[in-house]
């Protein structure tokens, strides 16, 4: 026992400082997203590679375990929390208003994407690997899985460089996106149910694959509704506690909870932990608990991607070097045609069509989970999981240049999209003599938005604007030159222009105080005199 | 918030007899007094916090609504009363009008205070003229009340 946990603080140790280097090189020597970084160094220092060699007394650092997962069940333990703090995560940062604003175009694109993908990838496998088929074969069904979901995380990173977020593209792709990962989780839930019917030696009737999906579907739908329901609630309880961290670690402690229940109810955990996600997603404390959940994800979730990088059996890839090449052409057909096709019939043009079908490439974190659950069942071997991760670096690195392409030029809608009229939207703004006055003001104003419950968020990708909110009171607060402005709802106007007039009484008590300084000059010869006033010591 | 748990015929009088804003002031601190919302051994320090507030900036605001407030060490929870006073007095309101209405509240000063939702709310009622109209015409607490949907 004791030589297990050593090894396993040992493993720990290596994977946090090589992932964390080799992730620091991508992201920021290579250009290329961290999590590719951190899976290359799981590739790099796993039981195939360099944690076959052993080290003296200690042997290999990383001993090839035998069974469908080549790492022990600690350090697989450890890294199934990192994919649980990963999909809490993606679910608390899923923007489920602006995905709801375009789910109509969204559902369109999104929908043929996965299809096409689906169908795609799973033919591809039966034609391609002499041992599988038929496209209800676990294999294929997996391998179908993984071509579906969206990797978010690189796609929005361009968008948000290249200002690109919100134009017609740039919000269908990325609502698009929430409903390819929702709809790949809700198939794993699917595949994995009917994979382990199959693989427990039954044969599946679609009666029950009916049932499976129904369950599936059944237990999404369930825990989406009374999740979405009773989070405001849930934290309006815990807000009694005043303590936001006290907060984050219930919220993941009802994650964890979530996940095991939905293991329990034969889906996969990250389902669970993704709804979590999600429900907290609509409060308005959720913020605050990616903040904190971020600084300990930090040490989890690379874990997890270095163990996906460690499943990677080299010797098992050669034979399916072709199979993986001809597979990710496939996977990148699915998603350019399935995604860009429906797009032509929904407004956009030829180029707008490209720029959807482009965005929809990367994959990532949910392919890999997807994949890592297939090996870890049985269900796909290392040489079908290799081609998972080849199809996912392969995709993740093309994306990037084809997008910054493809957004280069024109419109790719072919009319102006009308912007939602928003006639119960009101600007209260106040002019302040210099810029350092209106920030100044703006900071007490923040202060007394903070006192009165609120709380006070930096809008991402700006310098200058804050959101403002408590429970479903929401306004934007920014500053224009010496300009301060708060927009809101008209029937919170009252609330605002209150909340104003108390900071501006406030201000002028302050600036008549400062009048009473009329000693500044000697304060600050003061303040510097001192700075040679102890030599004598 | 609720208006109901906060408002109540004891804290509301539609004869307010002050002819200037120190005398309203005190007489609706008085009410307070009454309704049993604060010791009266500190109505001169509440008294001072409300002075305090309206000298850096009158709490008169338009249509003959004044709303005088202050965060006082003397309340635990928020504390309000509405007067009503049909001639109405100066209490150098930003329109110059005469003040009819006075919606006063109290709040802790160490604690986040729920006093600008109760305003904000109170506001939404009283923007409308009819409102307005209705609260100068009760002759009763509850005609007040039932302004506000109470």
């Amino acid at each position: 026992m004791a030589h297990e946990m050593m090894l396993l603080a040992l493993q720990f140790g290596v994977i946090l400082v090589s992932t964390k280097l080799v992730g620091w090189l991508f992201s920021q020597k290579l250009n290329q997203p961290k999590v590719l970084g951190e899976l290359v160094a799981g590739m790099i220092i796993g039981p195939y590679v360099l944690g076959a060699i052993p080290l003296g007394a200690l042997g290999p650092l990383f001993p090839a375990v035998e069974g469908t997962v080549p790492v022990s069940p600690e350090l697989y333990g450890i890294a199934t929390i990192g994919s649980i703090f990963l999909l809490f995560n993606s679910g608390l940062e899923t923007d489920l208003p602006t995905f709801l604003k375009f789910s109509g175009k969204a559902t369109v694109v999104g929908l043929g994407g996965v299809v096409l993908s689906f169908l795609l990838g799973a033919e591809a496998t039966v034609l391609l690997h002499s041992e599988v088929h038929s496209i209800m074969d676990p294999e294929a069904l997996f391998l179908g899985t993984i071509c579906t979901a969206t990797s978010i995380g690189i796609t929005a990173r361009i968008l948000g460089e290249t200002k690109k977020i919100s134009t017609p593209e740039g919000v269908t792709i990325l609502a698009a996106a929430v409903l390819d990962d929702v709809i790949s989780i809700i198939l794993l839930s699917v595949v994995v149910g009917v994979a382990s019917v199959e693989l427990g030696g039954g044969t599946i009737a679609w009666s029950s694959i009916g049932f499976v999906a129904l369950k599936a579907v059944g237990f999404w739908a369930l825990c989406m509704v009374v999740g979405i329901l009773s989070a405001p609630y849930l934290t309006k309880g815990m807000k009694r506690l005043e303590s936001l961290a006290l907060i984050t670690e219930l919220s993941f402690g009802l994650a964890l909870l979530l996940a095991g229940l939905s293991e329990m109810a034969g889906l996969a955990m990250i389902i669970g932990a993704y709804i979590a996600g999600l429900s907290f997603s609509q409060t308005d404390v959720a913020h605050e608990i990616t903040e904190r959940i971020k600084n300990v994800s930090d040490f989890f979730v690379p874990v997890f991607f270095a163990v996906m990088g460690m499943m990677v059996d080299f010797s098992a890839l050669k034979s399916v070097l072709v199979f993986g090449i001809i597979f990710s052409i496939v996977a990148f057909l699915g998603k350019l045609l399935g995604c860009g096709l429906p797009a032509l019939a929904i407004g956009f043009n030829a180029k707008g069509a490209f720029r959807i079908g482009a965005g929809m490439l990367p994959r990532g974190e949910v392919t890999l989970i997807v994949a890592g659950i297939g090996l870890a069942s049985g269900a796909i071997g290392p040489d079908l999981f290799g081609v998972a991760v080849m199809t996912m670096l392969l995709a993740s690195v093309a994306a990037p240049p084809l997008l910054i392409t493809a957004f280069k030029g024109g419109s790719g809608y072919r009319k102006e999209l009308v912007s939602s009229t928003e006639d119960d939207l009101v600007t209260i703004a106040l002019e302040l003599p210099s810029y350092r006055a209106a920030d100044f003001v703006r900071k007490s104003l923040a202060d007394s938005f903070y006192q009165e419950g609120f709380f006070i968020k930096r809008v991402e990708g700006t310098r200058q604007v804050w959101q403002v909110r408590k429970d479903d009171m929401i306004f934007m607060m920014k500053v224009k030159d010496t300009l301060l402005e708060i927009s809101g709802k008209r029937e919170n106007e009252a609330f605002v222009r209150l909340m104003m007039v108390e900071t501006m009484v406030d201000f002028k008590e302050f600036a008549a105080s400062l009048k009473s300084l009329d000693q500044n000059d000697m304060m600050g010869a003061g303040l510097l005199m001192n700075m040679f006033a102890q030599t004598d010591k | 918030m609720k208006l109901r748990n906060i408002l109540n015929p004891a804290v509301i009088t539609t004869d307010v007899k002050g002819a200037d804003k120190e005398s309203v002031i005190k007489e609706l601190l008085d009410l307070l007094v009454e309704a049993r919302e604060i010791p009266s051994d500190k109505t001169e320090q509440v008294y001072e916090d409300l002075m305090e507030r309206e000298k850096k900036m009158s709490t008169g605001i338009q249509h003959g609504v004044a709303i005088p407030h202050a965060k006082t060490k003397v309340v635990k929870n928020l504390v309000a009363c509405i007067g009503i006073k049909r001639d109405g007095v100066d209490f150098a309101a930003l329109d110059g009008e005469p003040s009819r209405i006075f919606i006063m509240t109290l709040s802790p000063v160490d604690r986040v205070g729920p006093h600008v939702q109760f305003l904000a709310e109170i506001s939404m009622v009283i923007k409308e003229e009819s409102a307005r109209k209705a609260l100068l015409e009760a002759r009763t607490e509850k005609d007040v009340l039932a302004v506000f949907g109470l």
